[in-house]
């Protein structure tokens, strides 16, 4: 699975981090980091985050 | 500068606050700190060292124990870290947008039916006759319960509005009366997606499950009375706000007419310069310094929605534009406790406003309107609108 952000999107709000913390997170500055190639086992998860971003910027691919 | 936002007359689109924030980032007020710059208020939206504001808001009036105190305590706005973390997880699969996109024909049958049914042609009462039916039915629709009891939802959810003022106290008994009503109509809703489910909002917030855990029968109730609450109020104010704004811009209602494609951005546009929500609360965790200003522990920030949006270093044309490209507004709040519901409030502005402009050509003031304090969570009570009718 290949994960990519739209960074210009983004706004950091972090609901991302919130449904998939094992690939989103939120680091002390307040920026997302993520994770772009999660283990396959991590789907539903990534999904969820891809579904209930704000901002819709996160594209799964295959 | 001071602003006492506690007296009604105060504005947050006043004179006042443009020159405070042509000076400063922020304001001092009697009830914490008013930020009132974009950049600023991105950043504290989603500042680790601050949580939600309205946690303690009960407690500031004596008022701990009780149907209402448990009620405002299982808010997953009120929650924070792991715990706020495993509701929302929880809650969220029920609001995606693709289940909201399911719902787009409800919502324009709804507002052509609103419109039709009009008690007089070439003029309305907006408030009553268009945005609090439209907006109680949305969540009617959503709980999948008969429309025609839109009237109860809205009148217990501004009943529970009451909570928000400083005569809370008072209002107590009236408040609880309302919760409980609600509380009712919840479980009418759950008991039918019990014995009946389908692949609707109820049904998806009832199974909703992530791993092994899901929300007990108490955390799901709260939260639909909370839902009817959240969106009930917010939506009927932000359609009447957008359309005091429109109002003043002819040609971009004429504009969204032709252009029903626009309806998304429009709703942006007016959010950003007219938004409900007029602050977003947060709380400082602990004591820090933010561009050179200390903040102590337990202060409170305003974080002030429209002079933030319409603020020139973000937006330098400051005019109203559909069409225009603009950084995002701070109408749905920002960061872990971002607007939950904010797919179903776009979703069903922006079928409304340009099946509106279609129907309601040449809007303008139909008599006296009166108004919320433009503080808080603001809108017209009453906005009279004359037009010309159109098929």
């Amino acid at each position: 699975m290949k994960v990519t952000v739209d960074l210009d999107k983004c706004q950091d709000h972090g609901q991302c981090a919130i449904a998939a913390p094992e690939v989103f997170r939120i680091n002390d500055e307040g920026r997302l980091e993520f994770d772009d190639a999660p283990a396959e086992e991590l789907r539903d998860a990534v999904e969820e985050a891809a579904d209930v971003c704000p901002v819709q910027a996160i594209l799964i691919e295959d | 500068m001071y602003f006492d936002i506690a007296d009604p007359s105060f504005s947050v689109q006043s004179e006042q606050v443009r020159k405070a924030r042509d000076e400063n980032w922020y304001a001092e007020t009697n009830y914490g700190v008013a930020v009132l710059r974009y950049e600023e208020t991105r950043l504290l939206l989603r500042h680790p060292k601050l949580r939600q504001g309205s946690a303690r808001w009960p407690a500031h009036h004596g008022i701990t124990s009780g149907p209402f105190a448990d009620w405002w305590a299982n808010w997953v706005l009120n929650k924070e870290g792991e715990e706020h973390h495993r509701l929302r997880r929880l809650m969220n699969p029920a609001f995606s947008r693709r289940l909201i996109d399911g719902l787009v024909p409800r919502f324009q049958a709804l507002a052509a039916e609103l419109v039709d049914g009009f008690a007089e042609p070439g003029r309305c009462e907006f408030m009553s006759e268009f945005a609090s039916p439209y907006a109680a039915r949305v969540i009617a629709i959503m709980l999948g319960l008969p429309e025609e009891e839109w009237p109860v939802l809205a009148r217990d959810s501004a009943t529970i509005g009451l909570a928000m003022g400083v005569t809370l106290r008072e209002d107590l008994p009236r408040i609880e009366a309302a919760l409980d009503s609600l509380y009712g109509y919840v479980d009418e809703a759950v008991d039918r997606r019990r014995s009946d489910p389908r692949d609707d909002f109820v049904t998806r917030i009832m199974r909703a499950q992530r791993d092994e855990d899901r929300l007990t029968a108490t955390e799901l109730r709260d939260s639909l009375v909370l839902l009817i609450f959240g969106g009930y109020d917010t939506t009927r104010n932000q359609l009447g706000l957008a359309m005091q704004t429109f109002l003043d811009h002819p040609d971009q209602w004429r504009l969204l007419a032709e252009r029903p494609d626009l309806g998304p951005a429009a709703v942006e546009e007016v959010m950003r310069v007219n938004p409900t929500v007029t602050w977003v609360t947060r709380e400082a965790l602990e004591d820090f310094t933010f561009q050179g200003l200390d903040i102590a522990a337990g202060t409170t920030l305003h974080l002030f929605t429209e002079a933030s949006g319409t603020d020139p270093r973000a937006v330098p044309d400051g005019r109203f534009d559909i069409t225009a490209e603009r950084p995002p507004h701070f109408g749905f709040g920002g960061g872990a406790h971002h607007c939950l519901g904010h797919f179903v409030a776009r979703s069903d502005m922006s079928e409304a406003l340009p099946l509106l402009a279609r129907r309601m050509r040449d809007p303008r003031p139909g008599g006296p309107s009166r108004w919320l304090p433009r503080s808080g969570n603001t809108g017209p009570i009453e906005l009279p609108v004359a037009f010309t009718p159109a098929e």
